[in-house]
């Protein structure tokens, strides 16, 4: 069914920058994409509670989903206990998500079917760097940055983090925003720190991490969201995974929205990533059709979709498992990540 | 172990594709159901299945594949006999039992629709061809909640409602658009207060013989409820048997208008539920994406059986159709088993009303949106949106159909409340608006029964569902549902009172002229009462007198004799009134009823004379007249406890249910208590906040009008309007008055029918006595909650909270 799109020209902006990013040279007036917006809580509630009951997938459709899934995920191992062994296991089991007779079964073997991306502390990305490199594949790595998880650190070090991470050899940097100024309000603040961010990035793409569950209110999301693609970002990514609310579907319903909005504003297409508390095949699924419901088709790619997890490949693994034997795995059928 | 392969072979292409696949829900067992029954389906009486024989047949089809599923048999009227005598039967125990012994049965049956939910929902959706998703998330639980929550009610019955006692057995009658929670809205409060129930249904619509049939595998009281299939037009049959008290009707306007006039002088009540059009009001103070979804809910979502009149406002508008249009495109329209999809098929008729309102919409000039491409032949119909649909053009008065939504701009909040209450229909709306003063201002004037803000067709057991104007007057659940099924203890039951021969085109057009009626005496000639309009008493339009006698044949003086040009004019003046009287606070109304009973106190010898004249004793008279100032202060003091908050389970923030004046009260007293009745009758109208437009008692207008002098100097001016003359000729004026919105009538029993007749045109609430005498002195008749009841409207007022 043919969506209308309609595209309003903007013309108080110019544009720099190459590929997907955009970077806006004046704010000013742009503040009005941002001081008039209404999120109705309540209603976004019950909006999300109708999304997840009212499409599903079986049988080949199903399968043929959860692979796409897979293509999505950021491979995720954020611990203090990460060591180059658990990084370099990740980093393989991102090569080959799913067991290879089981792709040959679906007759998708040959489609190259990896994770979308690794995703790892600074300190790792070396590790992970040369663990895919050995592996033989151009996976990206992707890097938290910006004192990751608080972003309570100094302006200065966490664009210094960012440096260094590109540096190592991170194609992707997931920073996370300063929620202090979301909460008091500094809207050009909040701009001109992720414009800082968005330079130290160079060519790599950036990632803005809202951390959605310390900022108070969906208007409040709504607000980042607009603010931190106005100022560049590839992504906007829903939380860190160490809040105690991480990637919830009202919330992401209203980034959504925003992505939306920005999209008809300027022609832009933003990418979206919740991260943090998904873990199964279903809920990956739920996902899936959250983007395609609110977005659209043309958003259901790796460059512009993200998942971030750690365990949901595997269950993934086993549904497909499943999918393919018609029976329940078992915990030593499927290598652990 | 090595993987087995079960292969995929489209699992490549969908892997590029992304398409959603077909999500079939299993409709075996609905099959297996519809075997049991060797896929002939008769009517279901005193827990038994009946089926006779030699009666017609019609096939009950699915409505995507046309195949034929079972046969199901058109009742008779003796069929419908049966069946309200099994229902009369079990009404005897059932009306007797303790409420808790009521409460058990109910939750019994609860559970038994939980044990057999699959089978429930999937015969629903197969046979209506709604979206399984809805019927299996919403109308399969909610009908287990209205099962328990009237089970609490049932248990707090002799306590909370002491002093009203079930109607009777109760006739249904439920159109083919609806589905079977409809139904459940209705039997749920009838059968918890006492009531038995008989349901005429469709037919072809296997799903509430289910549930009859689950009620029926209880056992225990086998005929409470029963169910009857045919056509809509055996509702007269129904209503007339005997032992039916109440007939419950919900589906189209017209429909509902011409059971109205023929079920007049039946003796039984009526309560109309009419139409399914529902109405969203966007300010450009709104969460556009959510009212958006308010609109998917409101119509795209199988959850309602109407269109949507969607207002937006001006600034806003282009935003809106942008979305609602982009929204539209990523709806799915299938076969309602899937599980995927948000819409389903209606059947052949309803897809027809569609495309023939469309095509009319596109002659007139509108713009039509559909998304997606549904083929002419297919059983589907696409959400369609209809846009520049000139407001004069003929389509723009008629009821929008489903999945219509007809948008129109407006641009001011005060121009949105003049559009939406300019129409007929008051069923329900929603506003959406984050600003809070804005929101309540628009929820509080919309005349609707319903009104959501923010959100769009919430239900819930405990709050009341129901209408105003020409959706009809009659509600179903939380406290309002229950009163529908019960009268005042002691009330007496159904009498056939019905003149067939009752001539309605000529009843009460001519008055009988009035002609010089004997010496008068006294030294000087009393001066003719002139009609109280508007605050002072006028000379009639038809510029004669109707001489009034006493109790001796003598002439007590002369009043006016008012006709059609006064009763307009008195009906205008109460409505210029009502705006500053619903203003007032039910305190500072309390106040002015409180001045005019200590007036009426001053005036006591004068009024007791006048009663006296008319032979009452002197001390009797006295009383009367003590009564009435009584009655006076004690509405005005009662009106004060009005409305209340209601708790729902699944809502964050509170339902309001507000009790609003009606408008103008029309009331015709009865000829006995002239001075009593009059005041029972004013104050509690007053009190609730209406104006009112009374025709005093016929033979004893006086002291009536003495009263008027009172309100003359106490009240504002047109808020009480008093009009004497030819009772007939002037009842006659104001049950055909079309903005006339509430009719109450006391006197003969050819009166009463032509009012019910006559109240078919603004579909207005009557409340007639038959021809029966009313004991004003009691408290219970003359001063109790059934007044309170009638005299004001339900509205419930949705306001989810959250940030």
């Amino acid at each position: 069914m043919g969506v209308p799109i309609f595209i309003t020209a903007v013309t108080n902006c110019c544009w720099i920058g190459a590929d997907n990013c955009v970077i806006l040279g004046i704010l000013g007036t742009d503040l009005s994409w941002i001081s008039k917006v209404q999120v109705n809580h309540p209603a976004v509630l019950r909006r999300a509670q109708q999304v997840q009951a009212r499409r599903t997938v079986k049988k080949e459709w199903q399968a043929a989903w959860l692979l796409k899934a897979v293509t999505f995920i950021d491979l995720t191992t954020l611990s203090g206990d990460d060591t180059s062994s658990n990084v370099q296991r990740l980093c393989y089991k991102a090569k080959y998500p799913i067991r290879e007779d089981l792709l040959k079964a679906l007759n998708m073997h040959d489609k190259d079917i990896t994770t979308a991306a690794v995703c790892v502390y600074p300190a790792r990305v070396c590790d992970a760097v040369r663990a895919l490199k050995a592996a033989g594949c151009n996976i990206p790595v992707a890097s938290v940055a910006t004192g990751f998880p608080a972003g309570q650190t100094h302006l200065k070090t966490r664009l210094e983090e960012i440096r260094l991470a590109v540096e190592d050899g991170a194609t992707e940097i997931d920073v996370v925003i300063n929620r202090s100024l979301v909460l008091t309000g500094q809207w050009e603040a909040l701009y001109d720190e992720i414009r800082q961010f968005r330079k130290a990035c160079g060519e790599a793409h950036l990632k803005t991490i809202l951390a959605t569950g310390e900022l108070g209110s969906l208007t409040n999301v709504y607000k980042a969201s607009m603010i931190a693609m106005m100022a560049g970002s590839d992504f906007i990514k829903t939380s860190t995974g160490k809040e105690t609310v991480n990637a919830t579907f009202p919330v992401a319903i209203v980034m959504l929205r925003a992505i939306r909005d920005f999209f008809w504003k300027t022609g832009n297409k933003i990418g979206f990533k919740p991260a943090g508390g998904i873990r199964s095949a279903k809920d990956a699924l739920a996902w899936l059709s959250l983007i395609k419901e609110e977005l659209g088709d043309e958003w259901l790619k790796p460059e512009l979709f993200r998942i971030g997890a750690s365990t949901l490949l595997s269950d993934i693994e086993r549904q497909i498992y499943h999918h393919v034997t018609g029976r329940y795995a078992a915990y030593h059928d499927l290598p652990m990540s | 172990m090595a993987a087995a392969t079960r292969t995929a072979p489209r699992a490549r292409e969908i892997f590029t594709t992304l398409e959603y696949g077909p999500a079939p829900e299993s409709h075996a067992c609905a099959l297996a159901w519809l075997d049991t029954q060797d896929r002939h389906l008769g009517h279901y009486v005193n827990g038994k299945w009946l089926k006779p024989e030699r009666r017609n047949s019609v096939p009950c089809q699915d409505p995507i594949t046309g195949e034929n599923l079972a046969s199901c048999l058109q009742a008779q009227a003796e069929d419908v006999a049966a069946a309200v005598e099994a229902a009369r039967t079990a009404l005897e125990n059932w009306s007797t039992l303790p409420g808790a012994r009521r409460a058990q049965h109910l939750t019994r049956l609860a559970k038994m629709i939980q044990k057999h939910q699959r089978l429930l929902w999937t015969l629903e959706s197969l046979v209506t061809g709604r979206a399984v998703r809805e019927v299996r998330d919403r109308d399969v639980p909610l009908a287990q909640q209205l099962l328990q929550y009237h089970a609490v009610q049932a248990h707090t019955q002799e306590e909370a409602l002491a002093g009203w006692e079930p109607m009777g057995v109760i006739g249904l009658i439920v159109p083919p658009t609806f589905s079977f929670l409809e139904m459940m809205w209705r039997i749920c409060p009838a059968l918890a207060v006492g009531c038995t129930v008989v349901v005429l249904v469709p037919p072809a619509s296997p799903a509430p013989l289910l549930l009859a049939q689950l009620a029926g595998e209880l056992g225990s009281f086998p005929g409470i409820l029963n169910m009857i299939s045919g056509p809509t037009s055996l509702g007269p049959v129904l209503a007339s048997q005997p032992g039916v008290q109440k007939v419950a009707f919900c589906g189209a306007v017209e429909e509902g208008r011409t059971l109205r006039r023929t079920l007049a002088g039946q003796g039984l009540e009526l309560s109309l539920a009419l139409g399914a059009e529902s109405l969203l009001l966007l300010t450009e103070a709104a969460d556009v994406d959510s009212a958006v979804e308010g609109v998917v809910d409101a119509t795209w979502s199988d959850r309602s059986q109407g269109g949507l009149r969607l207002l937006i406002q001006e600034s806003v508008w282009d935003e809106t159709m942008t979305r609602l249009q982009a929204r539209m495109g990523r709806l799915r329209v299938g076969r309602g088993l899937d599980g995927a999809v948000d819409m389903g098929a209606r059947g052949a008729a309803a897809r027809d009303l569609a495309q023939r309102y469309v095509h009319e919409a596109q002659s007139q000039g509108a713009q039509v949106f559909q998304a997606g491409d549904v083929p002419s032949d297919s059983p589907f119909y696409p959400p369609t949106l209809i846009s520049d649909l000139p407001p004069a053009s003929p389509c723009a008065q008629t009821e929008v159909p489903w999945p219509l939504v007809v948008a129109s701009p407006f641009r001011t909040a005060k121009e949105a409340l003049a559009v939406a209450n300019g129409t007929p229909r008051g069923g329900s709306a929603s506003v959406w608006s984050e600003r809070l003063g804005q929101a309540l201002e628009l929820g509080y004037r919309l005349r609707m029964g319903i009104v959501w803000i923010n959100a769009h067709g919430l239900r819930d057991p405990a709050v009341p569902t129901g209408g105003c104007k020409e959706s009809g007057s009659s509600w179903h659940g939380g406290p309002d549902g229950l009163y529908e099924y019960l009268r005042p203890s002691g009330t007496p039951a159904r009498q056939p009172s019905l003149s067939e021969n009752l001539n309605y085109d000529t009843f009460g057009l001519a008055v009988p002229s009035t002609l010089p009626a004997g010496p008068e005496t006294g030294p000087s000639s009393a001066p003719p009462y002139g009609l109280f309009v508007g605050g002072r008493f006028q000379a009639p339009g038809a510029r004669s007198s109707r001489p009034i006698q006493d109790s001796h044949g003598n002439l007590h003086g002369y009043v006016a004799e008012g006709g059609a040009k006064d009763i307009r004019g008195a009906v205008e003046a109460a409505h210029q009134a009502a705006p500053g009287w619903v203003g007032q606070s039910p305190g500072a109304r309390a106040a002015l009823l409180g001045a005019l009973a200590a007036a009426l106190e001053r005036r006591e010898s004068a009024l007791a004379a006048r009663l006296e004249r008319h032979g009452v004793e002197l001390k009797v008279a006295k009383a009367e007249v003590e009564l009435s100032v009584r009655r006076l202060r004690a509405w005005g003091a009662r009106a004060q406890a009005q409305g209340h908050t209601l708790q729902v389970a699944e809502l964050r923030g509170p339902v309001l249910r507000l009790r609003e004046p009606l408008g103008v009260l029309a009331i015709v007293c009865p000829d006995e208590w002239p001075l009593l009745a009059f005041v029972s009758l004013l104050a509690p109208a007053l009190a609730h906040g209406n104006t009112v437009v009374l025709v005093p008692s016929g033979t004893c207008p006086i002291p009536a009008l003495e009263v008027c002098q009172d309100v003359a100097t106490l009240l504002p001016a047109g808020l009480v309007n008093v009009v004497t003359g030819d009772r007939d000729h002037l009842t006659r004026c104001l049950a055909l008055h079309q903005d006339v919105q509430a009719l109450w009538y006391f006197g003969s029993v050819q009166g009463s029918q032509f009012v019910e007749w006559a109240s078919a045109g603004n579909l207005k609430p009557v409340w007639v006595n038959r021809g029966l005498p009313r004991a004003w002195d009691q408290d219970a008749e003359g001063a109790g909650p059934e007044l309170g009841l009638r005299a004001a409207q339900t509205k419930a007022l949705w306001l989810p909270m959250g940030d």
